[in-house]
């Protein structure tokens, strides 16, 4: 089997793979597959212990918003002798509360990359996203890994990361003995995820700029944790795009899950989901809707030929959260 | 994997649920992906393999449980959002424009490589991309290898609605390099049109003269996917939407400027029809590139001189072409 097979493969002995975020979707999931792989000591690091927490793993407390905790963060690791790390401590979700949320998605970033400099990690892992090319109509169909990150000038969290990336290419040209991967996932679906993006997808009645019809591409939850497990137990320095193979139209994404699809012009819904925005995630509304109008489309070659081809396309990702919608009655 | 795993405590009920469960799903996606492999589009190499195909029912079968209840009319697009089904759709309307509207009379085909990659220059006009529709159809049509080309299209058409998203699915793809090298890469037909908005936006006056060829880029990508360069002429397409003259009103309506036809701003929307011109589409012979590799395209000088013959071949089609016409209309 893959882990089994994994395990071989493995650092040297008495490495440590950390990972940070442990509460959130990917830290959880990476840190159960991380701890059921053989020969590898994994450490979970959050700032509260989460609930359910495979008992293989350690559990060290951080938390990445104080001023010094880098230096805690890098006598953490030292202690633990951690030779890989895997940073997914992200907001899932961007929160109204703007300066917090940079405080953690760039600042955290830049303690976490300080303490890995400082404590000799070998590997430092990022979870990104290819939101952050932004859409745009300029953009080409698919849009390879050296493509410039434009982000969105609304979208905060969008903004944060790609600071925390900038912040992360300096700081990795200064640091060239700590060899640093970057994935960017595409949109998650799955049976188990769940954010600000699956949650209005799986509403029944989909508002979608009228006029815009973008071919879109979503990743399935089982290909992403799959991508960083690899990215954790082997070296694979540079930036990947994590993305399903295949793109669909919105519109026939919709059809498939006989979801309505309300189709409003674009100043209408700015204007109609300005507050609702605003309010949950401090960002307008265009924000959100520009991505669903304009093209984002990753290449994910390079991705699958480092972490292998992945097991649910577009299409198939999306049946998959569908169908998992539906045995559980919800429409 | 049981007996491999290192002794530990026993873990809780739950915990034991969770890890059963990944563990299922793994083995699932492993099922999944050995099934692609083995029965994959990729799988069908050998000859022989004539008889009823039961993997390609399977794949059918699992496909349709795995949809059951979904909606059926899927809309599967490749990866540059082209749509077969709605191309089966526009193409009685294709026939119409291509026979009896614009009575399209094509030569040249013999020049055309049997299969791609190729790249195909035209000279541009009218701001809708009537003459990247109606090449791209009759190539389709007449060439052996039957596989429709992309055209590329300015970047202020991706950006409008309603129009964008039906450019795509006709097979309308955003010019730029990077589509372009994908496209070659991948051997397929990529129809260019270098003058861009600037052979768009031509007035009537300036009819078939054609303008700057972008920086060079065509024959850049040229070079580097080693596609053969073929310069197409159209005449015709610039008599169907006649620019009289560019009107730019004093407040900013999303458009640089109105064109202003015999027809379009007078009749309303009636005046987007564009006029029942005679075309002629000529196909040229390939430029000579043979000779050179992917090394030459760091050859500024010799860029732009190639650009220049490009540029003189594609007016020299269109010329002749001109020479002889006797009339607009037939």
């Amino acid at each position: 089997m893959r882990s089994a097979s994994a395990g071989r493969v493995l650092v040297s002995e008495p490495g440590v793979i950390g990972v940070t975020g442990i509460r959130g979707w990917l830290g959880a999931g990476l840190l159960a597959r991380l701890a059921r792989a053989n020969g590898v000591r994994a450490l979970g690091l959050d700032l509260r212990r989460p609930m359910r927490m495979d008992e293989r793993a350690r559990f060290a407390r951080i938390d990445l918003c104080e001023p010094t905790a880098d230096g805690s963060l890098a006598r953490v690791l030292e202690k633990q002798r951690v030779e890989v790390l895997v940073h997914a401590a992200f907001r899932a979700d961007p929160t109204p509360d703007v300066e917090q949320d940079h405080e953690l998605d760039t600042i955290g970033s830049m303690h976490v990359m300080h303490a890995c400099a400082a404590a000799k990690v070998k590997r430092l892992v990022v979870a990104s996203s290819t939101m952050l090319y932004g859409p745009y109509p300029d953009n080409p169909n698919f849009l390879s890994e050296s493509h410039p990150l434009r982000g969105h000038p609304h979208a905060h969290a969008v903004r944060d990361r790609v600071a925390m990336e900038t912040l992360l290419a300096e700081w990795s040209q200064r640091h060239p003995d700590v060899e640093v991967s970057v994935l960017r996932t595409g949109w998650i679906f799955g049976p188990s995820f769940w954010n600000r993006v699956v949650a209005y997808f799986a509403l029944p009645v989909v508002a979608v700029p009228l006029g815009y019809d973008p071919l879109m591409q979503l990743v399935h939850e089982e290909d992403v944790l799959r991508a960083f497990e690899q990215a954790a137990l082997r070296p694979h320095a540079g930036i990947y795009n994590v993305v399903g193979s295949g793109v669909l139209p919105l519109s026939t994404l919709l059809r498939l899950a006989g979801k309505r699809a309300l189709r409003l012009p674009s100043a209408l819904l700015d204007r109609l989901a300005y507050f609702p925005s605003q309010g949950q995630t401090g960002d307008p509304p265009s924000a959100f809707y520009d991505y669903l109008r304009y093209l984002w489309v990753a290449d994910g070659r390079k991705g699958w030929n480092a972490f292998g081809e992945p097991s649910y396309s577009t299409k198939e990702a999306w049946i998959s959260f569908v169908s998992s919608r539906r045995m559980r009655r919800y429409r | 994997m049981a007996e491999r795993e290192p002794p530990h405590p026993p873990p809780h009920e739950d915990e034991l649920e969770d890890a059963e469960l990944v563990a299922v799903r793994e083995a699932l996606a492993e099922l999944r992906r050995e099934l692609r492999a083995r029965f994959g589009p990729d799988a069908h190499r050998d000859a022989e393999l004539r008889r009823i195909d039961w993997n390609e029912l399977f794949v059918a079968l699992r496909r349709r449980i795995g949809t059951l209840g979904m909606s059926e009319r899927s809309g599967e697009v490749d990866e540059f959002g082209m749509d077969e089904v709605v191309l089966r759709r526009a193409r009685p309307l294709f026939d119409f424009l291509y026979d009896r509207y614009w009575r399209v009379d094509l030569s040249g085909l013999e020049h055309l490589p049997e299969k791609g990659p190729c790249l195909l220059v035209a000279n541009h006009s009218g701001l809708l991309p009537y003459d990247g529709l109606m090449l791209a159809h009759g190539i389709e049509r007449l060439h052996a290898s039957a596989e429709r080309p992309r055209f590329f299209v300015a970047d202020w058409l991706m950006t409008l609605p309603f129009v964008q998203p039906y450019l795509a699915r006709l097979g309308g793809v955003r010019a730029c390099r990077e589509n372009a090298e994908r496209l070659l890469g991948a051997g397929r037909f990529v129809l260019v049109f270098p003058e861009g908005v600037k052979g768009a936006a031509k007035v009537f006056r300036e009819r078939y003269r054609l303008k700057r060829f972008g920086r060079g880029g065509v024959i850049r990508v040229a070079l580097e996917t080693g596609a053969p360069l073929i310069p197409v002429g159209i005449v015709g397409a610039e008599e169907a939407h006649p620019i009289l003259f560019k009107w730019r009103p004093p407040i900013r309506l999303g458009l640089p400027f109105i064109p202003v036809t015999p027809t379009f701003p007078a009749l309303g929307p009636l005046g987007v029809l564009p006029l029942p011109s005679k075309w002629r589409v000529r196909i040229g012979a390939p430029l000579r590139l043979e000779r050179l590799g992917p090394d030459d395209a760091r050859d500024e000088l010799l860029l732009s001189r190639l650009t220049e013959e490009l540029r003189v071949a594609i007016q020299g089609l269109v010329d002749a072409a001109l020479v002889e016409r006797e009339s607009v209309w037939s």
